[in-house]
């Protein structure tokens, strides 16, 4: 009892002061706000055709803050490389499994099954859709990889470990999953080669094209990365 | 005051599940709830900035044909993308831990792993 | 000196990049994976001391990427402060040398290229953190290096390894959730995320919401470096990761919250619209708490590590007072001993992971006589704990003195007096460190018949030794070094 009176009045002086600092802030959803009169108006006017994108938010990510993104792939990357520092274990690398290979150690229905088999194609579709309009339509790498990846988990569950296993190869593994913050890298090195700045996407009319194509190589790239991260992942947990 | 935050709906809405998240971590003994309310936490955050984007009768701010001003701010929705993939990252790295501390210790109880050590 | 603008960006970008392919260099061999490593690290330092050679001669410079204006890309913002990386590249650097030997025995065969990748991204995320001029890029480098800290501590797989980092991970989080909190409510005051532009836009900003972001990204920041009523995740972190782990993460990783604070500082005192007097009698006194009970609860360690960790809370405590104290002399004493107490934890935390390597043994009562089998080590532990203690040449002196001499100048000699107080009991437990080293009865007669570690081990914990030796008598390079940009900090304040 005198424990909760206590988390109470914690609560209550964590919470009193964040609440006066709420109502002293600029007026929720008024233009007038500097968040909306400073540095957005920018973005908002010249994101089209200066960032290369209609899709004002990817603009910002890809582009006027994509160092800020280079880095956020990063992130990524690290969680993968701290999951399997925690999780892997002497003597086995665990996508070969200790435990023996076969079916899936859970039974899975057969509903799911055919499910997850007959939408998998339209899945795989709709991810490289969202991948590539990133630009145009919400969305983009991050989305469309966390759905390829999340297609890739589906499918291991009711496949057989080796035919699941077969899915991503092996080789260029460790290739695939740095693919972020790769293609960041050489986008980045591209731009400061050609125009003198790294991460500079070219802004001319002219150049357009080469701005679409440095935003499609950032794009693919973190979608291939976030899935094959998010997938590694997976498997590490799972041959725990 | 109480008029401001009355206007501020959103952002005292952000305390709310702060506090409702800070409850959970401090309450709670089970590493994953421990975790899950962190969780909240981070969502309330990002609720937060998200909230500081929009503007009265705003548009998804994006451009090309049919579109209209006046546009939601793009700014924080970049931002928060980022904050959940470090949110994400984070839940990984925490779900991996309480894995192998339920390994090696057959619990997730932080009052009787605190009796262990 | 080199001025291309773009070698900034490359500082982070080339390294950052480079680490993230390093399981894919490596292939699972551990060989190939710490020369990749040691290879990043070369490359990082050479970039960095063109930078730093930069600094010195022209003052702070920045680079925006992309070719794009201040706040509407982002800025790196190179100063004093960020010749932080010196040192970053160092300890890192040696780290990584010491590592070879050390991880075959200390950590799971196929975990070792991912042991390399994160100690890199670890340590390109502070380069990164140290220069970057975004509140929102310092927060993106925060989580890189936090994430990558936590599986550090949990990569030995040790029992109590995972719950320590969990326990870490959960602290951790929490005050990077704060610092992006605080980093929102400025967004909303100022509509911006450059720091000088928002330090700019601060003026007539509501006063509650300006109080709390700054209370609680110091809060955030105060919880990263372990000040003393939070820093409950730091001593057994600290003390279960592999030793050059511990030297990283003590030696630098702390350091990342007392960066962020100078930030913060720096952002406070240039617009002149928040008041810092409160946050810094805060800072004054947790400060001086944080080294009397650090040095208090280290007294009575017997596990050598575990006596380290909490050693870094008392010399967090001098850092954070030297810069709560808001005088010439104490912001001066505090930056420097950033650098100094980096060079004299790793000495000491390398010194004892060659010993613990060689030994297997981990307390002071077991190690009783190991100075007669393992001379250099021990020697250059004791000139680690001769310079942490602060005893005149050797590095820890000049900079305690100015820290002492800032508190005299804010016109609070209280302070300087916990601070010789608080130097009397680290005294005391290091003695009693090297007391048991040299002169006690070994407990085990076996612990004679132990050799020096290998030479990837004792090179680099010599070397810092010498460091710390060199660094005493050259004590006044840095202090001159850091002071324009010190004094360029005080100013609004009117000359402290």
């Amino acid at each position: 009892m005198m424990r909760r009176a206590l988390i109470v009045v914690l609560l209550i002086a964590v919470a009193a002061p964040l609440m006066l600092a709420m109502s002293q802030l600029p007026p929720h959803g008024s233009p007038e706000t500097p968040p909306y009169t400073h540095v957005s108006p920018y973005y908002l006017e010249h994101g089209a055709e200066e960032g290369g994108a209609e899709n004002i938010v990817t603009s910002v990510i890809l582009n006027y803050r994509g160092f800020d993104t280079q880095h956020e792939v990063t992130v990524i990357f690290t969680a993968m490389a701290a999951v399997l520092a925690v999780l892997l274990l002497a003597g086995s690398e665990p996508t070969d499994a200790e435990d023996a290979p076969g079916e899936s150690p859970v039974p899975v229905s057969v509903v799911v099954r055919f499910i997850v088999r007959v939408l998998a194609p339209f899945i795989a579709l709709f991810s490289a859709y969202v991948v590539l309009n990133g630009h145009i339509t919400p969305g983009g790498g991050f989305q469309g990889g966390t759905i390829a990846g999340a297609l890739v988990i589906a499918l291991s569950l009711v496949m057989s470990r080796e035919e699941a296993d077969a899915l991503l190869p092996r080789k260029p593994e460790h290739l695939l999953q740095a693919a972020a913050p790769i293609a960041f890298f050489l986008t980045g090195v591209a731009g400061l080669a050609l125009f003198g700045d790294y991460l500079f996407f070219p802004r001319d009319e002219a150049f357009r094209w080469a701005a679409v194509l440095m935003l499609t190589v950032i794009e693919v790239g973190i979608g291939v990365g976030g899935a094959s991260v998010l997938v590694r992942i997976f498997r590490a947990m799972r041959a725990d | 005051m109480l008029q401001d935050l009355w206007h501020n709906l959103d952002y005292a809405a952000s305390v709310v599940l702060f506090c409702i998240g800070l409850y959970t971590v401090i309450t709670k003994s089970n590493l994953i709830k421990k975790f899950m309310g962190l969780n909240i936490m981070e969502t309330s955050v990002f609720a937060f900035i998200v909230a500081l984007g929009v503007v009265d009768g705003g548009d998804a701010p994006i451009m090309g044909a049919g579109a209209e001003a006046p546009f939601i701010n793009p700014l924080p929705q970049a931002l928060i993308l980022t904050g959940i993939v470090v949110a994400v990252s984070t839940t990984a790295l925490a779900l991996s831990l309480i894995i192998r501390i339920w390994k090696q210790t057959g619990t997730i109880e932080a009052d009787e792993l605190r009796g262990m050590e | 000196m080199i001025t291309w603008p773009p070698l900034l960006a490359l500082l982070i970008a080339v390294p950052m990049t480079s680490a993230v392919l390093t399981p894919a260099i490596a292939r699972g061999s551990a060989r190939r994976a710490f020369w990749w490593a040691l290879a990043v690290m070369s490359v990082a330092s050479i970039i960095a001391a063109m930078l730093i050679i930069r600094v010195s001669h022209e003052g702070p410079f920045s680079y925006v990427v992309g070719g794009w204006v201040a706040p509407y890309g982002i800025e790196l913002r190179f100063d004093e402060f960020s010749a932080a990386i010196a040192i970053i590249c160092l300890l890192g650097t040696l780290a990584i040398i010491f590592s070879k030997e050390y991880v075959t025995h200390a950590i799971a065969e196929p975990r070792i290229p991912y042991y390399y990748t994160l100690l890199l991204l670890n340590l390109m995320a502070m380069i990164g953190f140290t220069v970057t001029g975004d509140l929102f890029n310092l927060f993106v480098f925060m989580e890189i290096l936090s994430l990558s800290g936590y599986a550090l501590v949990a990569v030995s797989g040790e029992r109590i390894a995972e719950m320590a980092a969990f326990k870490y991970l959960v602290m951790g989080a929490v005050s990077s959730l704060l610092v992006l909190f605080s980093i929102g409510l400025l967004y909303a005051l100022t509509g911006s995320l450059n720091m000088a532009d928002v330090a700019e836009r601060l003026d007539g900003a509501a006063a509650a919401p300006l109080a709390v972001a700054f209370a609680c990204i110091t809060l955030g920041f105060m919880v990263k470096s372990a000040v003393f009523p939070l820093h409950v995740w730091l001593p057994d972190a600290h003390a279960i990761a592999p030793s050059p782990i511990s030297a990283v993460l003590s030696g630098l990783v702390v350091k990342v919250g007392i960066i962020g604070m100078l930030r913060v500082y720096q952002i406070a005192y240039s617009s002149g619209a928040v008041d810092m007097t409160g946050l810094n009698t805060v800072l004054m006194w947790l400060g001086a708490i944080s080294i009397v009970m650090g040095a208090f609860f280290a007294v009575f360690q017997d596990d050598i590590k575990l006596m380290l960790a909490y050693s870094t809370i008392s010399n967090i405590g001098y850092i954070v007072m030297g810069l709560g104290l808001a005088s010439t002399y104490g912001v001066i004493g505090a930056s420097v001993h950033v650098f100094n107490h980096a060079l004299i934890k790793a000495t000491l935390f390398l010194g004892a992971g060659a010993i613990i390597h060689q030994t297997g043994k981990r307390t002071l009562s077991d190690l009783a006589g190991v100075g007669r089998a393992m001379p250099f080590t021990v020697a250059a532990i004791s000139i680690g704990a001769i310079s942490i203690v602060g005893i005149p040449p050797t590095a820890g002196f000049l900079c305690k003195w100015y820290i002492a001499l800032g508190a005299m100048q804010a016109g609070r000699p209280f302070f300087a007096f916990a601070l010789v107080f608080g130097a009397l009991f680290i005294f005391i437990y290091y003695i009693r460190m090297v007391n048991a080293f040299y002169f006690q009865k070994p407990k085990d007669p076996s612990i004679l018949e132990v050799h020096e570690a290998p030479a990837t081990m004792l090179g680099p914990t010599l070397l810092l030794a010498a460091l710390c030796l060199v660094m005493g008598v050259f004590g006044r390079l840095p202090l001159s070094f850091i002071e324009p940009a010190v004094n360029r900090l005080l100013a609004p304040l009117g000359g402290g």
